[in-house]
Parts: C-alpha cells; structure tokens; sequence
C-alpha cells in the first residue's frame, strides 16, 4: 500500500548532506517518528491501566474470577457486593441485537441503493445526509430516545419501563446505519465489472444481478461492516446510559430497564467512589471486558477486509 | 379517438418476444424492478425523516408557554417602552422596584450600590418573551424565586391559549418563553432552570477544542507525515498501521478511562480542563492521521520529484512542497476531528467534567465542564423546565457543528478534487 512516490524518493534522495544538514534531517526525522510512536504508547498504555486494575480486582478476596463470570448479579455498589458480569454482558448484547436489528437491514438496503440505483449526484447528497446522521453526538441520540422515542413507544407498548434497550436500541440503529452503508457501498462497488457484464449476459435483471453476483461477491465487506457496526454498538455509552437505564438485570425483555457495560462504567465514574475501592476497581474489570470484545470484534472484521481486499486489487 | 392513440396506429407492431409473447414477464420484472428500488431506497428516505423529527423536535422543545406565580413584581412591558427606555437594565430595574412599592431613595440606594447590584442581579432577570399578557413580544421580569405552576407544549399552547389564558388569575403571568434566546449564552449554570445558562459550558467546550488543536494536530500531522514520506516497510511501521486502525476502534469511553487514571490521577492533574483535552486529544489524533495521509497520499510524486532534483532535502521536501500541497485535506481532517471531540461526552464525564460549574474556567488547570456534559446533566434532571434548557444547548450544539460539516464540505468540493 505504500505510496509508489516514497520509493521514487528514496531513489532519487540527495546523496551527501552537509553535516549540520544531516543532524537536522536526523532530528526531524526522531520528531516525527516520536509522533507516530505516541500512538503505540496510547494502545500500551490503555492496556497496561486496564490490566494492572484488572489484577488488583481479581486478586481481592470477595472476586474470584469464576464467579465474575458465572454469577448471575452484578451489584458492586450495593453494601451486599456481587460481581457477575453476566447480567451487564447481557445488556449489551441486547441493545446491540436491537440496533443490530434496526441497523443491518437498512445499511445494506441502503448501500444497495446508492451502489447500484442512484445517480451520481444523488448518491453524493445522499452519502452527505449519512455523514451528518454519523456525525450527530450521541448525547443529542439519547436525548432524543428518552424523550421523543420512549413516549411514543409507550403509548404502543404496555409496560415500557421509561428506561428501556428498546427505544435506545432503535436510536442505536439509526446510529450504526451509516457505518454499515458506507462500508457496504465500498464493498459493492469493488466488485468488478466483468462479474456484472456475465451476469447480465447470462439473462439476469438487475434484480438478479444484485441478489445473486453483487451481494454474494461483496459478501465479505459486508459481514466487515455489520461487524464494525457491532463493536460501534457495544462500545456506545451515552444513548445506554440516558435512555436504557442505569439498573444491572439478567433479562432479554426489551421493556426492562437494564444496565450496560458501558453504562455502568459512567454509573461508577461519575458516583463518589473512592479510587482504589472495590467498586472503583470493577469498573476496571468491566472496561478491560468491554475493550476486549471491541478488540476482537475490531481485528476479525480487519482481517476480513484485507482478504477482501486481496480478491480484488 | 387521442393523439396518442392515433400515433400508435402509426407506429410498425412492437417485436413480440417469443418466450414473453404476452409482455407479462417484461411487466412483472419491471413491477420488480421498480419495488426493489424503493424498497432500498426506503431507508434513505428514513434516515432523512429522522434527522428533520430530530431537529423538529429540538426547535419546538426549547419554546414552552408557562404559567408562573412571580415574586418580584411580575410587571411586563412591550418592546416599544423597552427601545423607549433606551432598553437599559437601570430603567427596568427600577420599573420593578417601583411595582414592589420601593421609593425612589431606595431604587437609588439600590442601583448606586454594586453589591445591591449584584444581589438583584443574580436573582433577577429580565427577558423578552414571545407573548405575554395577551400581546405579541413582551419584556417580563423574572426571578428564580418565582413559582412556576405550568408548563405547556409549543403547540398545547397555541391550540388552548385562549382557554389557558382567560384561565390566568390575578398575581400570575402566561407567557412563551423563547428558552435559546441572546441572555442564554451569557447565564451561569443555575439550579433554575430558567436561570441556567451556556456560559462555563461554552468557555469550557471553546478552551478544550483550543487545546486539543494545540496538541493533537501537530501529533497528527507528524505521525502521517513519518508513515507516508519516511517510514520504509518495516515490522515497526506495520505495527504502527495497525495499532491506528484499532485505536479508531476503541470505545471512547475507555480512552475516558485512559484519561481519568493518567491525566487526572496517575500526573495529578485533577479533573481540569488540560486533563480533558489530552485525553480528547488521544482520541481524535487517529481521525487526524487518517485524513493527513490521505491528504499527503494525494500530492503527486512527480512535485516531490521535482523538488528533490532542486536539491531538497527530505524534510525540506515535507515542509516546502507536500505539507502546502496537503493542508486543505489536512485542514478538513482537522474540522471533522474538532466536530467529532466537541460533541463527545462519554471521555469528559469520566475524566470528570463536572455537571454544576457556576463561573467559567479561568485557566487550563480549571475545573471545566463542557456543551455535552451540560446537555447530559440537565437531561438527566428529569425535570420538565431542565429539558427545554437541554434542547437549546442541543440546538446551539448542532448548529454549531452544522457549520463545522459545512466547512469541511465545503473545502472537500473546493479543493478535494484538485489536490
């Protein structure tokens, strides 16, 4: 992937350097790679912090780490303390199985669309309206799932807690909409054109050609995208803790108030515990767990891209 | 018998086909055809819906018709006496004063005195709203002492004002207050709704962006500038490569957490505003990186080529022909960057932005709080009065980053293609 230019440049580069001239190239070049290393020493340190807390939680007597993740309640802040990650994981996943829900299809939808119907012009506006969506914060989404989505979904569904994954999962799925699009639409549009010119020439419609020669052959940019667009949901706090609750419950029932890791990471931050304290440190616990599902989720939908990728270049 | 009917006798028959002999298969796969476009194109269409219910929603929640029991004199006057009064606050003051039956030595005594000033001041405030007492665009002075009784709906209150208002009992004012109005900005934080204000919230959001420019474009633009022009194809700069693609995975909250047990405990720095902007700065420079390269990706060798055979050393090169070539990407690089932390909220709350800050930041190792903490906290209030003030700090919000997006648009058509 290397620019073709940095090559020419190392060929043609100045042969000798006036020695003053050389020790300022070699400081310039230190200044910039410092830059560069800075955010190595981000990853490292974020790493380290979460360990090291990570460990002086699991080494506490009332922690063992079967029960942080066999035991079926998490209520670090209560005076009777539990630690099962259990019901916060199962928070997650359900707001996330929500927007996964709402998102996905809409995404594809709508990068078919913009790969394969619209106009030039109109996919540009189009492509504009998702940025602005993506770029609205998320404070401002769970603003609007508590006050505007929750109201008006009660008045549908009986028994919606005013704290509900429902109506934050929803919201969520505008949310993960344009990741999931703007990735498809990549994907689709690097299939290439003699795939298209053999579907066609065997009879297809375009209908045809879309559900079975671009859909197939873009398949795994797609499951790259949806995949994102899950560690994106799982890793969102602020439309979870306005609008989902702030209440750890082992449930699937979309009407319950619930609690998230992320949620409880903001619940823990912004009570007064004192640093060092238990319940400060399963905060820790919680993060390191949270970061390690975005991790993973992070790293296979990159390895998918760059097989992907190799297909088609 | 039509024009069109008539042209069609004209015309030669259409070929029939001979698998299709009666056209319903053409029709049916058109029928499909045109199904299948709307059918995608549908979400689009809804994403566009939510974004105008989004805004809808904001502009009318930060207007409220309310019904209030006032505790100073609860006089109101038109635009007209206010532009007659030469609009100053000494004129309605004393207006006030003289409803609550204070003589003039007091009224003076009073207004001569800066700490009576400043006591009158904090509790007393006089805003123009929409309606009032029955007439367009009115002045009432307000207090946070006030009883608040009633609070209704943009449209509760155009539907029913009639009925709402011959409902007003003596002693009490009805009127629609324009809750994002010019005082809103300049108001502290309160624990009155109708005296909360944007004032440390934007000072704060203003200094951290500020900061986090200062430190996170040079780093940015640096570590781009190393893995396109110098970096060879090593472990190291693959390493690199792929630590940046995962940071810009990362949740935002966890680089909160980075920030809080770091900046603010591990240094010591406490919860201020430089804690703040380093820990935002981390979290935008992948954003930064991101557009720089492809910025400096899209500067043709042949210019570095060029300068090279002038003589030009390497970072002569980088500083005298790519970065000038590069600056517009980098520059909307940057704006989407400064839009993405100013609307973060999830780093500022654990770095420990705090919710109530009644004066501004008088430095970057100031306690701070920011727009989207102040948004978070007055929603999280619950209270009716708090969620007219948190739409109109969400609505400057917006606007604000509305201008940030057009900006970067519009340097991306203005130099996008020609870079």
């Amino acid at each position: 992937m290397r620019g073709e230019h940095v090559r020419t440049a190392g060929r043609v580069g100045p042969l000798r350097l006036a020695r003053a001239e050389s020790a300022r190239e070699r400081a310039v070049t230190l200044v910039l790679l410092a830059c560069a290393a800075i955010t190595i020493l981000t990853t490292v340190a974020v790493i380290f912090v979460l360990a090291r807390e990570t460990f002086a939680f699991f080494l506490d007597p009332a922690v063992t780490v079967w029960g942080f993740l066999t035991d079926r309640t998490w209520t670090p802040l209560f005076a009777d303390k539990t630690f099962g990650i259990a019901p916060l994981l199962a928070g997650t996943f359900l707001v996330t199985g929500i927007a996964l829900i709402v998102g996905v299809p809409m995404g594809l939808a709508s990068a078919i669309y913009l790969s394969e119907f619209a106009t030039e012009r109109l996919r540009r506006r189009a492509t504009a309206v998702l940025e602005v969506l993506a770029g609205i914060p998320t404070v401002v989404l769970g603003y609007f799932a508590l006050l505007f989505v929750t109201p008006l979904l009660q008045q549908v569904i009986p028994g919606l807690n005013l704290f509900n994954p429902l109506s934050a999962g929803l919201v969520m799925g505008f949310m993960i909409l344009p990741t999931v699009s703007s990735i498809s639409t990549d994907a689709m549009q690097a299939v290439p054109g003699s795939l298209r010119e053999a579907g066609y020439g065997l009879g297809a419609t375009k209908t045809d050609l879309i559900m079975r020669v671009v859909l197939p052959a873009a398949l795994s940019g797609i499951v790259a995208a949806i995949i994102l667009a899950m560690s994106r949901a799982v890793g969102e706090t602020m439309i979870v803790s306005l609008a989902a609750g702030q209440r750890p419950l082992l449930t699937l029932d979309p009407r319950e108030t619930i609690a998230t890791m992320t949620s409880f990471i903001v619940q823990a931050a912004t009570g007064d515990q004192p640093a060092g304290s238990l319940a400060s440190r399963s905060l820790y616990a919680v993060a390191a767990t949270l970061f390690a599902v975005t991790l993973v989720l992070n790293v296979v939908s990159q390895a998918i891209v760059r097989r992907f990728r190799e297909r088609y270049e | 018998m039509s024009d069109g009917q008539r042209l069609a006798e004209q015309l030669p028959p259409a070929k029939v086909d001979m698998f299709d002999p009666g056209g319903a298969n053409t029709r049916r796969r058109a029928r499909n055809r045109r199904l299948f476009t709307w059918v995608t194109g549908l979400p689009i269409i809804l994403a566009i819906g939510l974004l105008a219910i989004l805004l809808f929603d904001i502009v009318t929640d930060s207007f409220s018709w309310q019904l209030i029991e006032p505790r100073n004199s609860g006089v109101s006057f038109s635009l007209g006496d206010g532009f007659r009064f030469g609009g100053t606050w000494e004129r309605v003051v004393t207006l006030d004063l003289q409803a609550q039956g204070r003589d003039q030595q007091e009224i003076a005594a009073t207004l001569g005195d800066p700490e009576a000033r400043r006591v009158y001041g904090a509790r007393n405030r006089v805003e123009l709203m929409l309606w009032a007492e029955g007439m367009p665009l009115r002045y009432v002075v307000t207090s946070s002492r006030d009883k608040h009784l009633e609070d209704y709906t943009l449209a509760q209150g155009f539907s029913r004002r009639a009925e709402l208002e011959s409902a007003v009992e003596p002693g009490q004012l009805f009127y629609l207050n324009p809750w994002l109005d010019l005082a809103f900005f300049a108001k502290n934080a309160s624990r009155t709704a109708t005296m909360a204000g944007l004032g440390p919230a934007l000072a704060g959001s203003i200094m951290v962006i500020l900061l986090v420019i200062l430190i996170s474009v040079p780093l940015g633009v640096g570590a781009a500038v190393y893995l396109e022009e110098y970096a060879t194809d090593t472990w190291f700069s693959r390493l690199i490569e792929l630590n940046l693609n995962n940071l810009a995975g990362v949740p935002s909250v966890v680089y909160g957490i980075l920030g809080l047990s770091v900046f603010v405990r591990g240094i010591g720095l406490g919860p201020v505003v430089l804690a703040a902007a380093l820990t935002l700065s981390l979290l935008v420079v992948p954003v930064v990186v991101i557009a720089a390269r492809e910025a400096i990706r899209a500067v043709p060798g042949t210019l570095r080529q060029a300068a090279y055979g002038l003589g030009a050393t390497r970072s002569q090169v980088v500083g005298k022909v790519v970065l000038p070539n590069a600056i517009a990407g980098i520059t909307t690089g940057v704006v989407l960057a400064v839009a993405r932390a100013l609307g973060e909220t999830a780093p500022l709350l654990l770095v420990g932005a705090a919710a109530f800050v009644p004066r501004l930041p008088d430095g970057i190792m100031s306690i701070f709080t920011a727009l989207p903490i102040q948004i978070y906290a007055w929603v999280s209030e619950n209270d009716v009065e708090f969620t007219h003030v948190a739409s109109a700090a969400i609505a400057v919000l917006l606007a604000i980053l509305f201008v940030l997006y057009a900006i970067a648009f519009w340097l991306r058509r203005r130099f996008g293609r020609t870079a």
